[in-house]
């Protein structure tokens, strides 16, 4: 791992949330290979990934839903697993899929959950009415959730999840399916949650919001944390290479194999469609690329160029697009 | 036990709001057990027509006048109606052919005196058209006459030629013509174990939908695993039995709620008594502890709502059919005593015992067999590998 932040072997008072160690296999496929991180007191910490790295296994073992097979996680100085009461009353959880009750009003889903975590009575009601307006349902409270669009289910979704004022809110891709006013909705809630102090565990696999919530981020791939630290410490990772995307047809390994030769060029990934090509300095290495590609048999269809961020974080340590 | 109860009140809430329990556990049953009785209720009562006899009787012959009346006399037993109308020899096939009766009687000239003598005398019994049981009946009361009728004959014939005065033969033979018979069939009373046809059918149809109504139980459990709620309330402070044991009172209070109403119900409908209430009561909960045991065995094989439909259906009708919910079914040795065994079979033969008479007292056998079958069950789903754990 490339690890650009020091001091998180070690539990602090501070730290909310401290997974070590943790391993998790399913058969022969080990899902989550000894990943540790720590998320303190008002921290947001994303685990940003593509589809299939092992985000949400280690959300199931966070939350207690299933046991690591090595490795602890501790919430709030609790041992957290499976059979584990008294940890759980710390966190919250949103998961992936829109964990709601279809036959229950919004009021009533959260009134559910909000007793099953030990509120009642006055509490209940007042903080109900409070996640309500928060989620912007004011106006169909008591309306079934089967009768809600997506992007209210996924509000509703969130809600449960904070209903209790948890010391640490676990949201699994929160925004997957979401239009787009809705997401924006969404991402404005963890902020403000963030700023009220609540710690924020959040796996995404859109490096905007990574970038855009969280104070720390660790980049994991095939079960392994592959880098970890704020998004300029990441980024810095890539030394500070730009990258230019050559989108096109034609004979990309030709192509591949001629930019790899070139001085200026750092690293060559592709794909069938597009090649990335990490550069030290791309608006004078550009023309250059252009012509080497070209020349060798590829047919251009686009060029882009961007400056370092998570993306080319993500390709730097992986070899692979954070979205194949 | 807070959240114990949470669940199961919104679970409930849930359920009725889906109105698919209703519709499956209450209304479903019922309308089968109305089709069924239709279906099935003339086998088993049937009902007697009103039917006219037409007899061609010769003039003062005394014993076909006997055989006449004895026809006659079925009048208003049993509910058969019986209509004697005398008629010409060569009208009687007529009458029967035209449908104007349902069946004709025919006795010879010399009928009585061939009787007296000991020779043969033929009486003819003509079936009208569409004509059924009654026919039958009627036939089996002119046979069972004339045989009674040969009887005495004979026995005056013997007493003639052992030498006996002409008084003592009349006595003789007015004694083996009217004297009750020595052997005598009754119909059999019900054993306490046995219900009528109609009180099985609705208890049977009961115990059957009882297995499908806690089912929605284990649907409910294994919709929740695919729908994500299951992960949400598993992160949730508590321990991780209160949800399974939450999705079994809720199958629990489903399962006693529906069979009270469907034996309230088929009762009412159908004039079946099922005895003490309390009694009822309390077989009632030992059935529907027994089938909710069987929602643990479903939840740990199925992976899948479908999954879980299917096994439970299975399970349902073999146990239903097995245990008389659509016919009665008998069998002895130890395939009996295997059938004793199904909770389907256990709850009827405990609802004939209450509609008998019987009290909790009686009820031992069946609550016995009912929480064994609940027990054992628990134990199969306690060891049988739970396919759905890692979803």
């Amino acid at each position: 791992m490339a690890s650009v932040a020091a001091g998180h072997d070690g539990s602090t008072s501070d730290d909310v949330l401290v997974a070590a160690g943790l391993v998790r296999r399913f058969g022969d496929l080990t899902a989550v290979d000894g990943i540790s991180f720590r998320i303190g007191r008002g921290e947001t910490y994303g685990l940003l990934g593509p589809n299939g790295a092992g985000k949400t296994t280690i959300i199931s073992m966070v939350a207690g839903l299933i046991a690591a097979d090595a490795g602890t996680v501790t919430v709030a100085g609790q041992r957290m697993g499976p059979t584990a009461v008294e940890p759980k009353r710390h966190i919250g959880l949103v998961p992936q899929d829109l964990a709601i009750y279809p036959e229950l009003t919004a009021r009533e889903n959260l009134t559910l959950f909000g007793k099953l975590q030990g509120l009642s009575g006055a509490a209940l009601t007042g903080r109900v009415d409070e996640v309500i307006e928060l989620i912007g349902l004011t106006g169909r409270a008591k309306s079934l959730s089967k009768e809600f669009s997506g992007g209210m289910k996924r509000r509703l979704n969130i809600g449960i999840g904070l209903l209790h004022q948890p010391t640490l809110l676990i949201l699994d891709e929160p925004t997957v399916g979401v239009d787009p006013q809705s997401r924006n909705q969404i991402l404005e809630s963890v902020e403000q949650l963030a700023v009220e102090g609540m710690a924020v565990l959040y796996t995404t696999h859109y490096m905007e919001e990574a970038e855009r919530l969280c104070d720390r981020i660790g980049i994991i791939d095939s079960g392994l944390l592959q880098a970890e630290g704020t998004r300029d410490e990441l980024v810095r990772l890539t030394a500070g290479a730009d990258l230019v995307r050559l989108v096109g047809t034609g004979d990309l390994a030709a192509a591949t194999e001629v930019l790899r030769s070139l001085p200026a060029v750092q690293q060559v990934n592709g794909d069938r469609h597009a090649l990335h090509v990490t550069v030290t300095d791309a608006p004078a290495a550009v023309a250059q690329i252009v012509t080497s590609a070209t020349a060798a048999g590829m047919k251009l269809a686009d060029v882009e160029i961007t400056r370092p961020d998570l993306e080319s974080v993500f390709l730097h340590l992986t070899g692979k697009a954070l979205r194949d | 036990m807070r959240q114990l109860w949470t669940m199961t009140q919104y679970d409930l809430r849930q359920r009725i709001r889906d109105k698919s329990v209703i519709i499956f556990a209450i209304i479903v049953p019922l309308a089968l057990m109305f089709v069924l009785d239709l279906v099935m209720g003339d086998l088993t009562n049937p009902e007697l027509e009103p039917t006219t006899v037409a007899a061609s009787v010769p003039v003062d012959d005394q014993l076909a006048t006997a055989l006449v009346d004895a026809v006659r006399a079925l009048d208003g037993n049993g509910g058969l109606a019986i209509t004697v109308q005398p008629a010409p020899a060569q009208a009687v096939h007529d009458l029967a052919r035209a449908g104007t009766v349902q069946v004709g009687l025919l006795v010879p000239d010399g009928f009585g005196a061939a009787l007296q003598q000991g020779r043969a005398a033929e009486v003819t019994i003509v079936s009208g058209e569409g004509t059924g049981i009654e026919q039958t009946i009627v036939a089996s009361v002119v046979e069972s006459a004339v045989e009674r009728f040969s009887a005495a004959a004979l026995a005056a014939a013997a007493g003639g030629a052992s030498g006996l005065a002409p008084a003592e033969l009349a006595a003789i033979g007015q004694e083996v013509a009217t004297a009750a018979p020595t052997l005598s069939l009754s119909e059999g009373v019900a054993s306490v174990e046995q219900l009528s046809s109609t009180g099985a059918l609705v208890a049977g149809q009961a115990g059957l939908f009882l297995l499908f109504t806690v089912g929605f139980g284990v649907t409910a459990l294994v919709t929740e695993r695919e729908q994500g709620t299951l992960g949400r309330l598993r992160s949730m402070p508590m321990p991780a039995w209160t949800i399974v044991t939450a999705k079994a009172l809720v199958s629990f209070i489903l399962g006693i709620v529906a069979t009270t109403i469907l034996l309230a119900v088929g009762g009412w409908f159908f004039e079946v008594g099922f005895g003490s209430p309390l009694a009822v009561a309390v077989l009632i909960v030992a059935a529907v502890t027994a089938a909710t045991s069987l929602m643990f065995v479903i939840a740990r094989v199925a992976r899948t709502v479908e999954q879980a439909n299917i096994a439970q259906s299975i399970i349902a009708l073999v146990l239903g059919i097995a245990g008389g919910a659509f016919f009665p079914i008998t069998a002895s040795g130890w395939i009996g005593s295997v059938l004793d065994l199904n909770p389907v079979s256990a709850f009827t033969r405990g609802l004939g015992i209450t509609a008998g008479g019987g009290g909790l007292a009686g009820l031992g056998t069946p609550l016995l067999t009912l929480l064994a079958f609940a027990a054992v069950v628990l134990v199969v789903a306690r060891l049988i590998p739970d396919r759905g754990a890692g979803q």
